[in-house]
């Protein structure tokens, strides 16, 4: 679980260094960025699945509300960062997937203090 | 509401450049031709509005609900501040970087980050629980307190160089 989450945290701090290095260059979303920003859906999803099994397994989340409100909440919004990515054709498009890539790293961090039975 | 362009119909013999409403099938970055698909830092503002109002919606709802009479004041004022980014995130997605409602909107912000994060300071007792503002936003890395600044700085900005500013500001 441990190897999940950094690996969540590499793909968003990578897709965020990535969505802000086209911005300053002044480059719109290309696939690559938009692959990245994919990446992240994929491997918040698999997360997502993670903790879900574990809970049906018999962990005890003190609050599923807010941990599932979470995990649905960074999935939403990553695809739709991606979204505005590939509608918003210029440099700030770019950004916003940054600025979502970064907002998901924060959300795995309060994921962690919402449930840390899930990730030990 | 009414129609942003009015505000600057006396500077330009209007309508020579309206970019034709072509479909995304131009979209490889052509500079310059950024016409209304294109919204540039506008973008990033709608986002991130959205995504505070989502999280402050989602958050006062379920205080409130579990057990409202824990900390009243502090549940009250998560709604306010849910309402008025959704009433930011609306006015901007509706009326862009000239729209007057988006600008008062983002001072009533300001003036409540202000308010909430002083009281909460001043007077601790009333906030058994935190709420969005409370310490000036410091649960959300102070994010709030530094987005309608920012927010402001590019209304106001939009609005001295008219709709020009678009292409400039990318």
């Amino acid at each position: 679980m441990t190897a999940l989450s950094i690996l969540v945290t590499v793909v968003c701090l990578v897709t965020a260094a990535l969505g802000f290095y086209y911005a300053a260059r002044d480059l719109s979303a290309d696939l690559v960025l938009l692959g990245a920003a994919g990446l992240v859906a994929l491997v918040w999803a698999v997360l997502g699945a993670v903790i879900g099994l574990r809970d049906a397994a018999g962990g005890h989340p003190a609050d599923r509300v807010t941990l599932y409100g979470y995990l649905l909440t960074g999935f939403a919004m990553v695809i739709g960062g991606s979204w505005v990515g590939v509608w918003e054709r210029s440099r700030w498009g770019s950004m916003v997937i940054a600025v979502v890539a970064l907002v998901a790293v924060v959300l795995l961090m309060r994921l962690h203090q919402i449930w840390p039975g899930g990730f030990a | 509401m009414t129609d942003p362009r009015t505000h600057r119909s006396d500077a330009a013999p209007s309508v020579p450049s309206v970019p034709e409403p072509t479909g995304a099938s131009d979209a490889p970055v052509s500079p310059g031709a950024t016409g209304a698909s294109s919204r540039g830092f506008e973008a990033v503002l709608i986002v991130v509005y959205g995504l505070f109002s989502l999280a402050a919606t989602a958050r006062s709802s379920v205080q409130m609900l579990r057990d409202f009479s824990f900390a009243p004041v502090a549940y009250l004022l998560s709604l306010v501040a849910a309402l008025t980014y959704i009433a930011v995130t609306i006015a901007l997605v509706r009326g862009g970087r000239r729209s007057t409602t988006a600008l008062v909107l983002c001072l009533v912000e300001l003036v409540g980050v202000l308010a909430v994060g002083t009281l909460s300071v001043l007077d601790p007792a009333l906030f058994p629980d935190a709420t969005v503002w409370s310490v000036y936003g410091q649960g959300y890395g102070y994010v709030p307190l530094l987005l309608p600044v920012v927010a402001l700085f590019f209304l106001v900005r939009g609005r001295r160089k008219g709709p020009e500013a678009s292409v400039s500001a990318r």
